[in-house]
């Protein structure tokens, strides 16, 4: 009986040991990136990057904030993020709700269509989206950072339809029967049904509108249009040294991010049984 | 999923509930002058945006730039037709070589360790212990993360100076090497800072996977009288295969891809030690305005990332013989 229980007394706290190690290097350069933006530069060169900032100081986001336009980033980087959750939510939902629950010709055939697009890889198709967005008139504003993802989430249209299709005809009919019409039916029956499989897919639309870089990077050139994932590479290529500045415009970026991890927590780790699916 | 309170139907307000007979009105839906658009028009009006979309910023796009590969464009000019003169070229050039080769070992170097390490993690939070849901926690939140802010923190964390790890390893009398400056370390590094992102995401599929094992599989091996080490051959790691399949897919998909951190962390250097095909099409697209060479480019990778997608599920496809679904 002893040895058994050491045996087991080791191999839990051998396993508390790594996922320990492991939790470490997971939060550590958050919180390293936290300190360092709340240090003044000289800081920076000196002491340690775990020490303390001495004096602390709001400075380096003010300075952004003010003279970097960082603030005018942010609220950039809010909008499209917003707009491309919200847009693609609707979109995919109407979608979803034809292919799902509706009858029309050519309904197998543009199914068909949409889960062949599913293979398309996002940077293949960037030159020509550059070309005809260009064409559109619209680069260098923010429409051209929404406009083109806010309807054409073929991933999401087929999450949603799976989701759909689970949602038994019989309460479809009984809406209908009270009078309401398709329209109510997928706003009054089958959304809030949807609800948890609707959140996972905004925050996760969100989070792509929030970090998306390379397009924002060609689509984009002035102050006006720019989001925060271009206004860091940008500082970053003319104010390299400037860590602290450069830790501070990371943390305006991570932390909204951080902040709607913890809201919805439930919800994103609910996400990887959504995409999973076979 | 729903909770009970939600699934009731409420009636929708400002409409009052008719009872209808059971007739065959004269005007029902197929009678009209377009009896078919009557009918089937709503339908097309909810799938108009997203065919749309789509369309526009999918189907079109992928179709153009296979076009586009066989022109030569600098965007300003009227474009002309050359065969495949682009492909010739890129065949022939170093850059392209060294880009691929530069793309197939970052591909390795995150998938591997990525693959290994979130099966390793979900083997150890596979049963309930105090803190497990904690731990998940941590490990997911790095997924969210901007790659362009982490990138930033990470090349600081790297930096030979003033950052972090060379200061610790200077604490126990070590100098450590220039990371990001070094043609054999840098690639390395990036792929370290892909792996940290994305293990927790990818131990979430494990842990899922590993939930769908039955207890009863293990009890009856135990029996027979296996080790753990046996149990983990004969049932986790066979059993586990489709989600093999699928983390495997979905992290070389993603790492082909790869822009954003090697933009900030390494911007393609030192020399072309970091330059990876997506940048190589960046460049040459937005930087060089060859249109043309760029297009054939993204056409070659679109094809790399096709035929690794199928050739896996067709390997997978065989040596998958359990099925538990």
């Amino acid at each position: 009986m002893r040895p058994h229980a050491y045996r087991i007394l080791l191999s839990s706290s051998g396993r508390y040991l790594v996922l320990l190690v492991a939790s470490v290097l997971f939060v550590v350069p958050y919180l390293l990136a936290l300190l360092a933006s709340l240090k003044p530069l000289n800081q920076m060169f000196s002491g340690s990057p775990f020490s303390l900032p001495h004096p602390l100081t709001w400075h380096n986001f003010v300075e952004l904030i003010n003279q970097y336009d960082f603030g005018h980033f942010l609220l950039n980087t809010a909008v499209v993020a917003i707009c491309i959750a919200v847009g693609q939510v609707f979109f995919c939902a109407l979608a979803a709700y034809a292919f799902a629950k509706m009858d029309f010709p050519g309904k197998n055939a543009l199914f068909a269509v949409f889960i062949a697009m599913l293979l398309v890889p996002g940077t293949v198709t960037i030159i020509p989206m550059f070309i005809i967005v260009k064409n559109l008139g619209l680069l260098d504003s923010l429409p051209a950072l929404i406009i083109p993802y806010v309807a054409s989430s073929v991933f999401g249209v087929f999450l949603m339809r799976q989701f759909f299709l689970r949602i038994p005809e019989d309460l479809v009919s009984a809406a209908k029967v009270d009078g309401a019409n398709s329209f109510q039916v997928l706003t009054k029956v089958m959304m809030p049904l949807s609800r948890p499989v609707l959140i996972t897919f905004g925050i996760m639309s969100f989070v792509y509108g929030w970090n998306n870089f390379l397009w924002p990077l060609i689509a984009t050139n002035g102050n006006g249009a720019r989001v925060l994932t271009v206004g860091i590479a940008t500082f970053q290529s003319s104010f390299g040294t400037d860590w602290n500045l450069m830790m501070a415009g990371g943390v305006l970026s991570l932390l909204p991010l951080v902040l709607l991890f913890l809201v919805f927590q439930r919800y994103i780790v609910s996400s990887i049984q959504l995409t999973s699916f076979r | 999923m729903a909770s009970p309170s939600t699934l009731e139907v409420t009636g929708v307000p400002g409409r009052s509930v008719r009872a209808r007979p059971f007739t065959v009105s004269p005007s029902a839906p197929s009678a009209g002058r377009w009896p078919r658009l009557r009918r089937y028009g709503v339908a097309y009006l909810y799938l108009l945006p997203s065919l749309v979309g789509a369309g526009l910023f999918i189907l079109v796009p992928v179709i153009a730039v296979v076009v586009l590969g066989f022109f030569s464009w600098n965007l300003i000019g009227s474009p002309h037709y050359v065969g495949l003169a682009n492909y010739h070229a890129i065949f022939g050039s170093a850059l392209f070589w060294s880009s691929l080769q530069t793309t197939a070992i970052y591909v390795v170097l995150t998938v591997v360790p990525l693959v290994v390490l979130s099966l390793g993690m979900a083997m150890l939070l596979r049963n309930k212990f105090m803190g497990a849901g904690v731990f998940r926690t941590i490990a997911v939140l790095p997924w969210l993360a901007t790659p362009v802010a982490i990138g930033v923190i990470w090349e600081w964390i790297f930096n030979p100076q003033n950052g972090v790890i060379n200061n610790v390893l200077s604490f126990f009398g070590i100098t450590g090497p220039a990371w990001l400056s070094s043609f054999t370390l840098a690639l390395p590094t990036v792929a370290f800072v892909t792996v940290w992102q994305f293990l927790g995401y990818n131990m979430l599929f494990f842990l899922a996977g590993l939930q769908g094992i039955p207890n009863s599989l293990y009890e009856a091996c135990e029996l027979d009288g296996a080790n753990a080490v046996q149990r983990f051959y004969r049932i986790t790691l066979p059993l586990l295969s489709p989600t093999m399949l699928f983390v495997t897919v979905i992290d070389m998909i993603s790492s082909f891809q790869v822009f954003d951190t090697v933009y900030v962390m390494t911007n393609g250097g030192p020399g072309y030690s970091t330059q990876v095909m997506n940048f190589t099409i960046y460049q040459h697209a937005f930087q060089f305005l060859q249109i043309g060479y760029a297009s054939a480019l993204s056409v070659i990778l679109f094809v790399i990332i096709l035929v690794i997608t199928v050739l896996q599920f067709l390997y997978f496809r065989k040596r998958l013989t359990y099925d538990l679904s």
